[in-house]
């Protein structure tokens, strides 16, 4: 539309726009961070798991920075089942190595690879769901398909395979073979969302305002399913601490000299550990359970935030 | 409906043949070969490189996909050469084992999750639905591993209600004594298993009772008289107990997945803990045999839930 | 030469079942239908639900893919997405859609949604386009604080607006109007039907304007369609349909405009038992044995009905 012709429509002219623009900025609506922000703030005990939880990771990144992972490592069989308190702080395992030291490696090891395994599985996942949701028809009917069979191999043992064989194992192979695996529960639910939002006339406007079908489902459809792609994500992640450290656990996650908060859980697999020596794996195990308690319990706050019909934190 | 069946099987085949393809190349990438244990340190490479050609190991990958297939319906698994006995006969000792405790664990399932969502249901936000909510959040949160380590050590070391290892006793010895043992033995781990798997069924039931209380098909049976117990019993409950039995299907699939865990965790000897044997001791037939019929398993418990589904809800059968 | 042809268009969608899940048979939701829309004109296209007039106005915008026929702007068939991105189509050709909750996106401020169109076909720095997002929001009669708002703050009178602001944003020729305004209360539907006339007049824009309700449809349009089991029944003039109906169908949707007067109550009543009576007993003349609209008959310059051949004899004597 030429710019005369408006000018002749409308009153408004160029002198004006600064006026108008800043007035519009006043009276804009909060953001929904600001909506999630007073939820937690209007429940203690989400602020309280917030809090543990950032501090909590922030601690173990840090931490880990100070402590040699080589020298943390090597047994001293002159220490071995030193009790808590005495010479070291939460004593020593059966090589005499210290547990506080493991368990600050440990905890990073496993954290890590969880946000990993999150990241890279999450992003698939949405995106599996996003386009097979969008396009349905036959694109969804194989992507469907695909998904239906992953569903059905038996994970754990394709993974202890899959880790057994592979030739250069390490951190990040580990975590691609991982999120291999793990990406389905996603991309469900987020294609059920898709699927009902691509029906929505938004969608068809934004095809009839010329925008590409890329921009459409990542920058249209996506910020519509943000809250459910959130909450997602929170509990995938304290689903995926346990995947990582239940695979260590059984002794095909991390490799032995890297410690891993499910290697130290195994040490129960002692019959006398796992009573006489009970600090060797129990811290780790409480601090497990404390975090993915924690996390999932921020990840149903969310929840609640998002949906404005159980929310505590409106006025 | 019987169409939905068939159609769901034929689905099926497809579905088994390319497992099988994934689970022969899986064999294939591992290292070594079938000879591993039967070689001894003096054989020559030149009588090993006649014993692989014999065995077909120089064929075409797909040559040596066929004959696994034909073997395989011979019912011909291969020997592990770390018992040095056949296949079948190991995984077939050891399935005994954790069917026993899978069919349990499963009834255990059922029989505390359908009351707890009931009860949880009917009593909205009182003190006993919070109590169970709280239950099913923290079982969802932690991990398997961690729940039934901490089982052990507080009900079979610290208290010492129920033994810790094995399947059943060795000083049990008279047939009803030995039932009697494995039955002991297999309580704690099938009740932990139980605990995880209930929390599907109980918030299941919650919301579907919470659903079915203001529909107007339950307004109109209490407006006409019926008293509270018998609208739960014979509209809500009936409507929501079948649903709940194509559970049973997926909760076999999470069963055998949980098996490596509860079989580490309590030494019992089913096919969980022969896997995890086997991969250290590298004996790639059964490691090969036991990953197919996981497969195969899971397809059967998935083919299962589905055929319910599709006799409960005629949506289902539509698609 | 029109604005817009469409020939003989075809949307079939197909019906799967059976073991196989083959296409055992289809959905006839338009099924052969041709009109031409003139520069500046309302045209109409009038049917009850189900009866493909939507769809036909999705295959317009370039929002569903026709089975068959053409749709010609500009001398190219558009039904052919290479030729829209060519002639950059959809800056021409627009929708307003009949849900104005559902048709903006509500994760979107109202700037960046009347923004979306002008960003994609014309490239203006970021002060032009704001300046021409609150013109726009001007002549929608929407003061400038509606900004930075979302959706879901609005009355669905004021979404409907903005749904028309976003329409008009690119200067198109022509907008095709699903409904636009049979979810809003009749109070506002006058004043939103009132300001799409004057943007008509100011800009010189075509409507295809689809509605259900013929007793809107004249407040509107100069030509009008009758569209009836994915075939067209009856075009004509404003003048051809409201006084020269010919169709039983268009009679009896005429019929059932509501009458508001209490004094001609009893007498509108009994002229729609009549027309409700011929329809039935003529139905089997006028549709043909699988229940299907005949083709158009030419009755004069502008009017053309579906008409059994016995009638078209009576009217050439």
């Amino acid at each position: 539309m030429s710019q005369n012709q408006l000018n002749r429509q409308s009153s408004i002219s160029e002198e004006d726009l600064a006026r108008l623009s800043k007035e519009a900025e006043q009276e804009a609506t909060p953001s929904s961070l600001r909506i999630v922000w007073n939820e937690f703030k209007a429940d203690r005990p989400a602020l309280f798991a917030l809090v543990i939880m950032v501090i909590f990771i922030l601690f173990v990144m840090i931490a880990s920075l100070f402590i040699n992972q080589g020298q943390a490592m090597a047994t001293n069989i002159m220490d071995s089942y030193d009790k808590p308190f005495t010479q070291f702080f939460l004593g020593t395992d059966q090589g005499g190595r210290s547990i506080a030291k493991q368990l600050i490696l440990g905890s990073r090891n496993s954290i890590g690879i969880a946000i990993g395994l999150t990241i890279i599985s999450s992003t698939f996942g949405i995106c599996y769901g996003l386009i097979a949701g969008y396009f349905g028809g036959i694109v969804d009917n194989v992507m469907m398909r695909i998904y239906d069979f992953m569903l059905m191999l038996p994970i754990t043992l394709f993974i202890i395979v899959l880790v057994t064989i592979i030739p250069n194992y390490n951190v990040v192979t580990l975590t691609l073979i991982l999120s291999s695996f793990y990406w389905m529960g996603t991309s469900r639910l987020i294609r059920a969302r898709t699927l009902s939002e691509s029906k929505k006339d938004y969608v068809a406007a934004s095809k009839t305002s010329g925008t590409s079908t890329f921009k459409i489902i990542f920058r249209e459809i996506m910020p519509n399913i943000s809250s459910l792609i959130i909450v997602d994500t929170m509990l995938s992640f304290a689903e995926n601490i346990g995947v990582e450290t239940g695979l260590s656990y059984l002794g095909f996650g991390l490799p032995t000299n890297t410690p891993s908060l499910g290697t130290m859980i195994a040490n129960a697999n002692d019959p006398s550990s796992i009573t006489e020596y009970w600090w060797t794996w129990l811290l780790a195990a409480v601090e497990i359970i404390i975090l993915t308690l924690s996390i999932s319990y921020i990840g149903q706050v969310i929840r609640r935030a998002t949906d404005a019909s159980q929310r505590l934190g409106d006025d | 409906m019987w169409k939905t069946v068939l159609r769901r099987v034929l689905i099926m085949i497809p579905e088994i043949i390319i497992l099988s393809i994934l689970v022969f190349l899986l064999a294939k990438a591992m290292p070594g070969d079938p000879f591993t244990g039967s070689i001894g340190p003096h054989t020559s490479a030149a009588q090993i490189h006649h014993l692989k050609e014999a065995a077909g190991l120089y064929n075409p990958w797909y040559e040596q996909y066929w004959n696994w297939v034909v073997h395989l319906f011979h019912g011909n698994l291969g020997t592990s050469f770390q018992y040095q006995e056949p296949v079948t006969r190991i995984i077939g000792n050891r399935a005994i084992n954790t069917l026993w405790l899978a069919v349990f664990a499963m009834v255990l399932t059922y029989a505390i999750g359908i009351p707890m969502g009931l009860y949880a249901g009917r009593n909205q936000n009182k003190i006993g639905d919070t109590i169970i909510r709280v239950y099913t959040f923290v079982t969802m949160s932690i991990p398997f591993f961690v729940i039934l380590v901490l089982g052990l050590w507080i009900f079979g070391y610290v208290l010492g209600w129920f033994p810790t290892t094995g399947s059943v006793s060795a000083t049990a010895n008279s047939g009803m004594a030995t039932t009697l043992s494995r039955l002991q033995h297999i309580v704690l781990p099938g009740l932990l298993a139980a605990l995880f798997g209930t929390v599907n069924i109980v918030q299941y039931l919650r919301s579907e009772v919470i659903d079915a209380k203001g529909s107007d098909y339950v307004r109109t049976a209490r407006s006409k008289g019926v008293p509270t117990g018998d609208v739960f019993r014979h509209h809500i409950l009936r409507n929501s107990l079948l649903p709940i039995a194509a559970f049973a299907g997926y909760s076999i699939t999470g069963l055998l997945g949980g098996s490596l865990y509860t079989e580490m965790v309590f030494s019992y000897p089913g096919m969980g803990l022969l896997f995890l044997n086997s991969i250290s001791y590298r004996d790639y037939t059964v490691i090969t045999a036991l990953v197919l019929l996981y497969g195969i398993l899971n397809l059967f418990g998935t083919l299962l839930s589905d055929i319910i589904l599709s006799a409960v809800d005629p949506r289902v059968r539509i698609q | 030469m029109s604005l817009i042809e469409v020939k003989d268009l075809e949307v079939h969608y197909p019906i799967r079942s059976g073991f196989w899940n083959r296409v055992t048979d289809e959905v006839l939701a338009v099924d052969g239908i041709s009109l031409n829309i003139e520069a500046g004109e309302t045209y109409g296209l009038v049917g009850e639900s189900g009866s493909g007039k939507s769809t036909t106005g999705k295959s317009i915008v370039g929002l569903e893919k026709p089975t068959k026929g053409q749709i010609i702007y500009k001398g190219k068939d558009i039904t052919k997405p290479s030729n829209r991105r060519e002639l950059d189509y959809n800056q021409d050709v627009q929708m307003i859609f009949q849900d104005s909750l559902s048709s903006l996106n509500p994760r979107k401020r109202i700037e960046d949604i009347i923004a979306e169109p002008i960003r994609n076909f014309e490239h203006l720095d970021k002060n032009q386009e704001k300046l021409r997002v609150l013109q726009l929001l001007d002549i929608v009669g929407l003061d400038a604080d509606a900004l930075y708002k979302y959706p879901h703050q609005f009355s669905g009178g004021q979404r409907q607006r903005i749904g028309v602001a976003r329409a008009v944003a690119t200067n198109p020729k022509l907008i095709v109007a699903d409904e636009p305004v049979s979810a809003l209360d009749l109070s506002v539907q006058a004043q939103v039907l009132n300001f799409m006339k004057r943007i008509q007049r100011d800009f010189g824009i075509s409507y295809l304007f689809i509605s259900h309700d013929l007793g809107v449809v004249r407040h509107m349009c100069d030509n009008i369609a009758i569209m009836h089991r994915g075939r067209l029944v009856e075009i004509g003039t404003r003048d051809d349909i409201y006084n020269h109906p010919m169709h039983i169908y268009t009679k009896r949707l005429l019929s059932a405009i509501p009458e508001t007067s209490v004094e001609g109550r009893a007498e509108a009543r009994a002229h729609r038992e009549a027309v409700e009576q011929e329809f039935q007993e003529n139905q089997s003349r006028y549709y043909d044995k699988d229940g299907k609209v005949l083709p158009l008959v030419d009755v004069s310059a502008t009017h053309k009905v579906a008409l059994p051949e016995d009638e078209i004899e009576e009217e050439d004597k």
